[in-house]
């Protein structure tokens, strides 16, 4: 097993970060406010909370699409200044661009690191392969199905070997098959790459069956964390059986006990 | 295309298409025989088609229709060209969008044809002014296209391919103007047919050459006939022209899911 970076180092550290966007009436909305989180390197946080609450917002500081109006964003130690270098993320919608084949997208990152086409063309075959698409590498994204064309969008992230992973409700649109399948290979392969992964979700069960720790946000306005909880259940983990594990159900229950009133909270804030 | 002919019945629809042409032939021919319609303003098909065939026989049309190509291919390079170029800048720019918004707006409702004698004036009768002729009409499709491509790429394909590592170089080239050329390539059909009309419209104004200068020269000398057998021409090199268009596009537009290549064809 290989690691991508030292044990115990902290990938990610956000301090105080705040971020907030202009209404369209000329009002401002503070999405987040005061967030404190670290992730380890080699840990696979999940991040929970109800709808609008600032997850995909928290992702984007990460990921340095976003700046915060206050507070740091460290990443391995170093304030993060523009796009994370060291980050890959996979995003909830598709895309890939349609124009390019399965191939063709997935050695993008190795194109713009100016990798000859052979190499690039190569590794992506190679990592095509791991994601179990053998065989579509020719096929454009329109002649693949919602689960395999985020396989290759998975790949794509991969290919470029990021440390740090950032997933904003990648399996959201999937449907239960595809998505128990997905995380299965997401696990096997996190389990060989042991990437530093920040996972955002608003399925909780799928949050404690893929996590290392389960970071609960409050609702928005000013969302913050409010609670974690480390998951303790045996790897490797198959998504589908750890459910039946007696300590998945008791995790769950505490876990819910405290998001459920954010949940309601955010219910009636939007209501 | 949505028809009220099944894919089986194809051939079906064709032959019905065949005999309307045929009726309308027909009846033509008829009326003019019968002197219902005065000959000299209506000629008939089969003097027209006698025509055509002479034309091709000697050989002096094929000048006329490799002038009006000529000009047409020009036409739709150059408005092509500066249309990516201008539009580009354009989306990327909003200063400069800001600034021109009111000049591209008038100039582009302006009919065109009143810049012909201009050109003429500054181009001479030959392919030039033709060509710029054409440019006006082929650069606004171009540009406007152009313009909604770039701005219309989703925010988070731009986000995805700067996460994997982008420079602003590569986003042009691999996300932005393939984004583009995507609009540019559906209006492909309505810019080559207005350079096209650039060329006709430009030679039938002033011009020693060209397919609308044969239609211009038999008008002038009350020859039906020649100007019927003129637009015989034009139709089918427009057809011609139609058919490359399309065979281009479905090349070009492979990646595309089968039920939009069907719209746009």
């Amino acid at each position: 097993m290989k690691l991508a970076s030292p044990p115990g180092t902290c990938a990610v550290r956000l301090r105080g970060c705040r971020r907030s966007f202009r209404t369209p009436d000329g009002g401002v909305y503070v999405a987040l406010d005061g967030v404190d989180l670290e992730v380890r390197a080699g840990e696979f946080v999940a991040l929970v909370g109800p709808t609008g609450c600032g997850k995909s917002t928290l992702l984007n500081l990460v990921a340095g699409l976003l700046q915060p109006d206050a507070g740091q964003v460290e990443v391995f130690g170093a304030p993060l200044e523009g796009v994370n270098r060291r980050a890959a993320y996979l995003f909830q919608q598709d895309v890939l661009l349609p124009w390019k084949t399965a191939e063709e997208n997935v050695m993008l990152g190795l194109v713009f690191r100016r990798l000859p086409r052979e190499e690039a063309r190569r590794q992506a075959r190679a990592w095509l392969d791991r994601v179990g698409l053998r065989g579509f590498e020719n096929r454009y994204p329109h002649q693949l199905s919602g689960g395999m064309r985020k396989r290759v969008a998975l790949a794509q992230n991969l290919i470029v070997n990021p440390e740090i992973l950032l997933m904003d409700e990648p399996f959201a649109a999937l449907d239960v098959q595809t998505r128990q399948l997905m995380e299965n290979d997401l696990l096997r392969i996190w389990q060989e790459e042991r990437k530093t992964v920040l996972f955002v979700t608003h399925d909780l069960e799928e949050a404690i069956a893929l996590s290392d720790r389960v970071v609960v946000l409050s609702a928005g306005p000013a969302a913050r964390p409010v609670g974690e909880f480390p998951v303790d259940l045996p790897r490797p983990r198959d998504v589908t059986e750890v459910r039946l594990d007696p300590a998945f159900g008791e995790l769950f229950r505490r876990i819910w006990e405290l998001l459920r009133g954010e949940v309601l909270r955010a219910f009636r804030i939007s209501a | 295309m949505p028809s009220g002919f099944p894919p089986d019945r194809r051939w079906g629809l064709r032959a019905v298409q065949a005999a309307v042409l045929v009726a309308f032939l027909a009846s033509w021919e008829a009326a003019s025989r019968l002197r219902w319609l005065d000959p000299f303003f209506f000629s008939r098909p089969s003097s027209v088609a006698e025509r055509v065939a002479r034309w091709f026989a000697t050989g002096e049309v094929y000048g006329h229709i490799s002038v009006t190509a000529l000009e047409t291919l020009l036409a739709f390079l150059a408005g092509s060209l500066l249309g990516v170029v201008v539009g580009f800048a354009f989306a990327m720019s909003p200063a400069l969008s800001r600034v021109f918004d009111p000049y591209v707006k008038v100039a582009n409702a302006m009919p065109r044809i009143v810049l012909a004698p201009i050109f003429t004036l500054w181009f001479g009768l030959g392919v030039l002014s033709k060509v710029a002729f054409g440019v006006t009409l082929v650069f606004f499709v171009v540009f406007f296209n152009t313009y909604q491509g770039v701005r219309e790429v989703d925010r988070n394909v731009l986000n995805n391919a700067r996460m994997l590592g982008a420079s602003d170089r590569d986003l042009v080239r691999h996300v932005l103007l393939p984004s583009a050329l995507v609009w540019i390539l559906s209006s492909l059909h309505t810019s080559v047919g207005l350079a096209l009309v650039g060329a006709v419209v430009g030679e039938y104004l002033g011009s020693a050459r060209g397919l609308g200068y044969l239609i211009q020269q038999a008008e002038a000398l009350f020859d039906t006939t020649g100007v019927f057998a003129g637009l015989v021409v034009l139709a089918g090199f427009v057809l011609a022209v139609d058919l490359l268009v399309s065979f281009v596009e479905r090349r070009l537009l492979r990646w595309k899911p089968p039920s939009h290549v069907e719209e746009v064809v």
